[in-house]
């Protein structure tokens, strides 16, 4: 991503919508593969991988969803670790 | 009643409130935050033992309020009318598990209104020591009151009943079993199984536990009608 300014549209649409943060995204992914048990050198290069590809599908859009963000990490993070994927989509179901 | 029979109902009251899962998903949370924010195996440890024993605490504190306010208004002596209301609300509660336990979506998303859920989401990832753990415990056990009453005052009904020698060890045995399940997980996941591995599991069998508690409850409610009132109306209590 070129250095532009994301919107990111909260759930729902009922909160305010909020400028993309490379950093909650990668904290994210991160701590979905550590709670999944992998290694933190393995977690973290699976988290730069999936933080590049999610930043490569952001390139071309100026607002997405949260929930989209959401779904395209996990997508991503699901061809490398399906269990982490599996917690990142699913970690607000939990409760 | 006789003891056996005590000890029967007690230990399945005790199962059903084991096999309500509000505990277990914030434990599930609580875990997930803490490797999730790189805290070391024993602090995580710390962390989830502290919570247990919050849930654990609270249990025996409601158990031993509820068997106290009774005891203090029945003494030993509880009427058939309290006994028709208990059955009644065991089996009513039994259906609205069957109904609304769980919410019609992915995951193991529960009842629980979705300010409070957040609330206790938030809690568990904010939470940095074992007191904090311990009084998240305390608190999971409150937002399960709706539907855990049922199982605690029939047992606090029957040990009010039994001899004084024997209520402490009804108290301790409803409070062990009733925390089986939480206990279970803490020992798997201390034990290196993955958070991913249970909480499948516990999507993929939600709709069996959901039935199964609220059948038990159902049940139980049967078998405590037919202990207490029939047998009263019988002559044989």
């Amino acid at each position: 991503m070129s250095g532009k300014s994301v919107d990111i549209v909260k759930r729902g649409g009922r909160r305010a919508t909020e400028a993309f943060e490379e950093k909650k995204l990668r904290a994210s992914i991160l701590a979905a593969c550590l709670s999944a048990g992998t290694p933190v050198g393995h977690a973290d290069a699976l988290t730069q991988t999936v933080t590049n590809a999610v930043l490569d599908w952001l390139d071309t859009r100026p607002e997405v969803t949260s929930d989209d963000l959401r779904r395209t990490a996990a997508k991503h993070l699901s061809t490398h670790h399906p269990d982490a994927a599996y917690l990142y989509e699913h970690h607000r179901n939990i409760l | 009643m006789d003891i056996y029979t005590s000890f029967a109902i007690i230990t399945l009251a005790a199962l059903v409130h084991a096999s309500f899962q509000l505990s277990v998903s914030v434990l599930t949370l609580l875990r997930s935050h803490a490797i999730g924010s790189k805290k070391s195996h024993t602090r995580t440890l710390r962390l989830t033992f502290g919570y247990v024993t919050g849930v654990g605490v609270m249990t025996l504190l409601i158990l031993t309020f509820a068997a106290t306010v009774l005891q203090r208004f029945f003494a030993t002596d509880v009427p058939a009318l309290i006994w028709a209301i208990t059955c009644g609300l065991l089996v009513g509660v039994g259906f609205a598990v069957w109904i609304f336990y769980y919410r019609g979506e992915k995951g193991t998303s529960i009842w629980l209104p979705r300010s409070f859920a957040r609330h206790l989401s938030d809690r568990s990832k904010a939470t940095k020591d074992s007191a904090e753990a311990f009084s998240l415990g305390l608190t999971s056990v409150i937002a399960e009151l709706v539907f855990t009453a049922a199982p605690v005052l029939v047992s606090a009904l029957v040990i009010i009943q039994m001899p004084a020698e024997w209520q402490p060890l009804g108290v301790a045995v409803y409070a062990a079993i009733s925390l089986i399940t939480l206990f279970s997980i803490w020992v798997a996941v201390s034990a290196g199984h993955r958070m991913s591995e249970i909480q499948k599991w516990r999507e993929n069998n939600k709709r069996f536990l959901q039935f199964a508690s609220g059948s038990a409850l159902a049940i139980l409610g049967v078998f405590v009608y037919v202990c207490t009132l029939m047998s009263e109306m019988a002559g044989i209590a």
